[in-house]
């Protein structure tokens, strides 16, 4: 990242080569719309490439990439709300778990949109990401206990929502929201306590 | 669930399995994993929990060799670490601006309507000052302490209320004890009102009448002539005229003819007989009550000016004396002139009424009319324009040197508010996001 603020074309083709698949994994897992993942991911490497000349190495890299993406994707996220608060219809998207993953995908993205949206955020994060603790903890402003705990809670919530029986209900409660709303990505459940 | 009686608890379990315990710790909790079977199958839960979970997986992203190519052209461009610190800078402005759209379209909406509201706001407050002031100017006595109480009281009960009431018990005061020397001046008036009592004067009620017209006539000419002959007619005359009659264009007229009140409804049915009508105004001010003021002050200030010739009559004082209060009648007297003719005005506006006349032409182009070339056309767009660019530039300088420090002080009181609330919203979504 020092050579790329430093003007060279090379390190920056190289760190968007090593980290273009994470960032957009990054992106498919939390928005419905593939063409928009795809957009935001263009867009976290330009806010890269913009950033270059004043980049500072405090932490990781890989830290400081991940910050940019939840960056943008909350600036997205928080357009998405104000867009859908005044101009009164939320954005038509695609749900791509009916076109490119499978049955598993589906169920375990369908458990995880449950949890809560902390929760699920330390989860992905970690699992995903592979970030550590003290990455995650400060990519969310949190304590890393508060991380270790919270991660701990997802867990668990998570294993209880992926059981048979309650992945059942979960589908049916889906599916049936998702023939009201048409977006079953909408819904947002509060994930199980340990 | 593991209970708090195991050496290691869960979530240390699940941190070892993350490669997150202290080199320390990390062993402990092997050597207690080894030996507790209930600890050994719960982290075999959460192992099998990750690789479900893992299960979950996305499509690769697409090769995208034209964004690629992009980035490394953009890369090319951008300005090296330190090298240009003014880049940086102006890019950190390019940076806040963009960001901060949302506060920067709020703090221009509230400097507009801060600088709409002040303006209105000081449109009609300038009103009561200068009619205070003038009221004041009008019936203030300066330097007349030793006048009688009831002039005094009049003074301060006009400039207050200017009402009706105020007037009428105040004039009555007055009339006790100088009823023969006002009987001596009211000789003098000439204006009708005079004439009358003032229970006449408060009965009948005065009003200024004005009508506005716009009459497009088919025969210029001839609805000129007509419009003398109304004026003749009606023994009225024309405060203004102005004709307009260039070549090749609609002539027009605008006049501001004055009426006597009792035959401005013949007359303006006979203007309206010129063509065809496309606006018509009437309204009325009454002034009744202004005009019973000016009377009261006019007869108090002519009173002060009889007591005042009585003093200097008497001359027992010193010269200074003399001197002091002959000063004080050529002041009085000079109030009392603007005061008569403010009063003539008054009846005059009420013994004739205004009309505003605007007479068009209805205008027929006629072929092979000569148009101005296009050179002098060219000329004029320019200068035109010259001017709409002068204007609009002393208008902005204006502008900024008239509300530019109102505008700086609400913008400290707001912007921050604003900042501090949009942050507030960031924050308190951002962790739902």
């Amino acid at each position: 990242m020092l050579a790329c603020s430093q003007g060279s074309a090379e390190a920056l083709t190289e760190l968007f080569r090593r980290y273009q698949q994470p960032i957009h994994g990054f992106f498919r897992r939390r928005l419905n719309d593939p063409a928009r993942a795809e957009e935001l991911t263009q867009e976290t490497f330009l806010a890269l490439l913009r950033s270059a000349s004043r980049y500072e190495p405090r932490a990781l890299f890989r830290t400081y990439l991940y910050a940019i993406a939840l960056k943008i994707l909350r600036a997205y996220r928080r357009k998405a709300i104000f867009r859908t608060a005044f101009v009164g219809r939320p954005e038509t998207i695609p749900d791509p778990a009916q076109h490119d993953a499978t049955e598993t995908g589906l169920w375990v993205r369908r458990a995880v949109a449950q949890l809560e949206a902390t929760d699920r955020e330390i989860l992905l994060l970690r699992e995903f990401e592979q970030l550590s603790y003290a990455e995650i903890a400060e990519l969310l402003n949190l304590a890393v206990n508060t991380v270790r705990s919270r991660l701990f809670r997802a867990r668990v919530a998570l294993r209880e929502l992926l059981k048979p029986s309650s992945s059942r209900a979960a589908t049916d409660a889906v599916t049936q929201a998702a023939s009201g709303s048409g977006n079953p990505q909408m819904i947002t459940t509060k994930g199980q306590r340990a | 669930m593991i209970t708090e009686a195991h050496f290691a608890a869960p979530e240390e379990i699940m941190a070892l399995l993350d490669g997150e315990l202290l080199p320390e710790r990390a062993q402990s909790v092997s050597i207690h994993l080894d030996e507790c079977a209930e600890c050994r199958e719960f982290a075999e839960v959460l192992r099998k929990g990750s690789q479900t979970v893992s299960n979950w997986t996305v499509p690769a992203a697409l090769p995208n060799a034209d964004f690629e190519k992009r980035l490394v052209d953009a890369a090319g461009r951008i300005p090296v670490q330190g090298r240009f610190p003014g880049l940086n800078h102006w890019h950190h402005w390019r940076v806040f601006l963009r960001r901060r759209w949302l506060i920067t379209a709020t703090a221009a909406a509230l400097v507009l309507a801060v600088a709409v509201t002040s303006r209105r706001a000081a449109a009609p407050s300038n009103m009561p000052v200068d009619m205070a002031q003038t009221d004041r100017g009008g019936a203030t006595f300066g330097g007349l302490s030793h006048l009688p109480l009831p002039a005094r009281s009049l003074e301060r009960e006009s400039s207050r209320s200017g009402g009706k009431l105020a007037v009428s018990e105040q004039s009555e005061n007055l009339d006790q004890p100088a009823a023969g020397q006002l009987g001596l001046e009211k000789k003098g008036l000439a204006s009708p009102y005079d004439r009358f009592s003032r229970a006449e004067v408060l009965q009948a009620p005065m009003i200024a009448r004005t009508v506005t017209l716009s009459i497009v006539a088919k025969d210029f000419g001839f609805s000129r002539t007509a419009l003398d002959a109304i004026l003749a007619r009606h023994h009225g005359y024309a405060a203004s005229l102005n004709a307009n009659t260039r070549q090749n264009a609609a002539r027009s007229l605008e006049a501001s003819l004055r009426i006597p009140a009792g035959e401005l409804t013949e007359a303006v049915a006979e203007l309206k007989s010129l063509g065809q009508v496309e606006n018509e105004a009437q309204g009325g001010e009454e002034v009744t009550q202004q005009h019973a003021d000016l009377v009261a002050r006019l007869k108090n200030s002519r009173e002060t000016e009889q007591r005042l010739q009585a003093i200097l009559l008497q001359r027992t004082g010193k010269v200074s004396d003399i001197l002091a209060v002959e000063q004080e009648i050529a002041r009085v007297r000079g109030e009392i002139e603007q005061m008569e003719g403010e009063q003539k005005s008054l009846e005059h506006r009420v013994d004739f009424a205004t009309i505003d006349l605007n007479l068009a032409e209805e205008y027929k182009a006629k072929i092979g009319s000569a148009s101005p070339s296009i050179s002098t056309r060219f000329h004029n767009a320019v200068i035109v324009g010259y001017r709409g660019a002068v204007e609009s530039a002393i208008g902005v300088v204006l502008f900024v040197a008239e509300d530019g420090p109102v505008t700086v002080v609400w913008l400290a009181i707001l912007a921050p508010m604003v900042w501090f609330l949009r942050r507030r919203w960031i924050r308190t979504t951002s962790a739902t996001l």
